[in-house]
């Protein structure tokens, strides 16, 4: 399970590891929280709670498009970071081919942004989003759009 | 005929600044990519010509997709893109608009000159600091309930005349007078306004700033003069959009339309093209949607001209009103908007689409404010924090030649990793300062990643501009303090 970040003209891409399609995922959300933050403190060294989360989708890229798009969300309203990410995953097989067929139940702990240097990543995008299987496991490919700024709090208002 | 080959595609050269990638295979359109030949070997340098080429695939693109001088790769369609698509048989694309709706530019006039500010420059930019909402959970101006979110939405800079924030003056010097008549607040989602409520009146971070700038050269007298801008004058630039509710909007219409009209999105090459069909009731929800989003970002940037009015009373020890700090214009360069254009001799409704381009209307075209439609539409260009901006008029051949748009700004030509690599931001804090720059910075980081030389040559962009007949310089402004923003 691992991730990195990869250049991008305007933007910041993450490229992820794991040996499950849930850790690959939470490989992606631990690397959308390294492009915030270049020196994400330990979670246990501050006031971070561990929030859950759920979202359902119709293929694998709209399902990881919607967990990053929700924990983008969720850092913009609790005012936190998420890190330490955990998730898993179901498919669910019904006759239905209006019913979702992946299932996300994730969790995070939340750093507060207070306590950060934070760049704003505005958005997941699809460009060039890739999940694939390998002989190694999985691996998946995102780019974020960004703008880029770290914020020391010291200088906060 | 002259060529450039990037990416395995080929450009003809059409005229001086005129490069044409010609329709073939599935490309719905040709392209275009408006630059000189050093302008062109960094837009060729990454993926840009090919998401323009897959720009033209958008049903319905008239004429030319269109890559301004400034462009670079975006995600689905390029920055500084401009599609010009039929409004009853083409569609309309939230990813041609980009996350960040309705990011834009204001100038506020001043009557102080440099000599007023030399000596409190430091000041200025502390006071500006304190003042200004910036940055990831920095709170904003207003921090909200959803209801007068709600009245934003609809009503745009109206709203914040009526609540002591704006004047009279304000909305006339606004591009459509800051307010979207077809906005409608219930086709923004509960997590946009949830995202929005308490970021109302803030810069957000990266490129965005907001920058106090004295005017160092007037190339058009008679048309400055209509701007109310001299040499030697003080201006105030507010570079930001609609912060994370414009995000959120974008973000919910892209999976709408992806669950809504896989058809269409199917024959795309490029899910982040994802485009509702003209006339559908999803083109029409996300037309209003945005348009509330527009005007969000009005609002937010007529809360920071409330504050930077504010700042500058505490350190001139005087009214803004006499600080002669009035609105120059506003004007966006993330947007689509139903605009009529002549297509073959006929007048056609298009959504005009502009994606890190601005708007540029000549002398004369209704949709440009009283106060300047005999001169031309300003258009405001923010150039890198050491290269200085530009104020342009919308040129004469703009409409024929580009839907009536121009570029946006210097564009990005060095990720943001790679300026990290490449400067140390108190480096690059100590050359500006050198310059007579006051850079008040969250971070070395910050000021790294958006140092002068991570963006293109914006005099050469504004030289191509005006040699298209796109876009005239009327001014060039230096800066005399930033925030970033």
């Amino acid at each position: 399970m691992s991730f990195e970040l990869r250049d991008h003209t305007a933007d910041i891409a993450v490229a992820a590891s794991g040996d499950s399609l849930a850790e690959v995922f939470a490989s992606v959300a631990d690397g959308l929280a390294a492009a915030t933050c270049a020196d994400v403190p330990d979670p246990d060294d501050c006031d971070s709670d561990r929030f859950s989360l759920a979202v359902a989708a119709e293929s694998q890229e709209a399902l990881l498009y919607d967990y990053l798009a929700a924990l983008i969300y969720e850092r913009d309203v609790r005012a936190v970071l998420p890190v330490d990410n955990e998730a898993s995953i179901e498919e669910s097989r019904t006759d239905d081919p209006e019913a979702d067929a992946w299932h996300l139940d994730a969790s995070a702990r939340g750093v507060p942004l207070g306590v950060i240097d934070a760049r704003e990543v505005k958005a997941v995008t699809y460009s060039e989003m890739a999940i694939e299987e390998t002989v190694e496991g999985r691996r998946a490919y995102v780019v974020f759009d960004v703008l880029a700024l770290l914020i020391s709090p010291s200088d906060r208002r | 005929m002259t060529t450039y080959d990037a990416d395995g595609i080929t450009m003809q050269k059409v005229r001086e600044h005129v490069w044409e990638i010609p329709q073939e295979g599935e490309m719905g359109a040709p392209a275009r990519v408006l630059a000189s030949e050093a302008l062109l070997e960094e837009i060729a340098d990454d993926r840009t010509l090919q998401q323009l080429t897959n720009a033209t695939q958008l049903p319905g693109v008239q004429k030319q997709a269109l890559c301004m001088p400034d462009g670079h790769q975006g995600y689905g369609f390029p920055v500084g893109g401009v599609a010009g698509i039929d409004a009853e048989s083409g569609c309309i694309s939230p990813g041609a608009v980009g996350f960040d709706i309705n990011c834009g530019v204001r100038m506020v006039r001043t009557n102080l000159t440099y000599g007023d500010v030399e000596g409190k420059e430091r000041e200025l930019v502390e006071e500006l600091f304190e003042a200004i909402p910036l940055g990831l959970g920095g709170g904003g101006v207003l921090e909200t309930d959803v209801g007068t979110v709600e009245a934003v939405l609809e009503r745009g800079v109206d709203w914040a005349r009526e609540a002591g924030y704006a004047t009279a003056e304000d909305l006339a010097h606004c591009e459509d007078e800051g307010r979207r008549e077809e906005a409608d607040a219930d086709a923004v989602s509960g997590n946009a306004k949830d995202r929005g409520k308490d970021q109302l009146g803030s810069l957000g971070s990266g490129n965005h700033f907001l920058e106090v700038q004295r005017v160092t050269d007037v190339f058009r007298a008679e048309v400055a003069d209509a701007y109310g801008l001299s040499e030697e004058d003080i201006v105030v630039l507010i570079h930001c959009g609609s912060r994370g509710l414009g995000h959120q909007v974008c973000t919910d219409y892209v999976r709408r339309i992806e669950e809504t009209h896989p058809d269409l999105l199917d024959e795309l090459p490029d899910k982040d093209l994802a485009a509702a069909p003209a006339g559908s009731d999803l083109a029409e929800e996300y037309y209003r949607a945005m348009g509330a989003a527009i005007n969000f970002a009005w609002v937010n940037r007529q809360l920071i001209t409330h504050r930077t009015r504010q700042a500058f009373e505490e350190v001139f020890d005087t009214d803004w009103g006499d600080l002669g700090m009035e609105l120059l214009y506003d004007v966006a360069h993330n947007i689509a908007k139903k605009e009529t254009h002549d297509i073959d001799g006929e007048d056609r409704e298009l959504y005009v689409h502009r994606k890190g381009a601005t708007r540029a209307f000549p002398a004369g075209r209704p949709e440009v404010p009283d106060a300047y439609r005999e001169v031309g539409q300003p258009v405001i260009i923010p150039g890198s924090m050491g290269a200085g901006s530009y104020v342009l008029r919308g040129g004469e051949d703009s409409l024929e030649q580009t839907f009536g748009s121009t570029a946006h700004g210097a564009g990005r030509t060095m990720s943001r990793t790679q300026a990290k690599q490449d400067f140390w931001g108190e480096d690059v804090q100590d050359d500006l300062e050198g310059q007579q720059v006051y850079v008040k910075a969250q971070s070395g980081a910050t000021i790294a990643e958006e140092a002068p030389d991570v963006y293109k040559d914006v005099d050469e962009v504004v030289r191509v501009s005006e040699a298209l007949g796109i876009g005239d310089p009327v001014a060039r402004t230096f800066p005399v303090c930033n925030i970033k923003g």
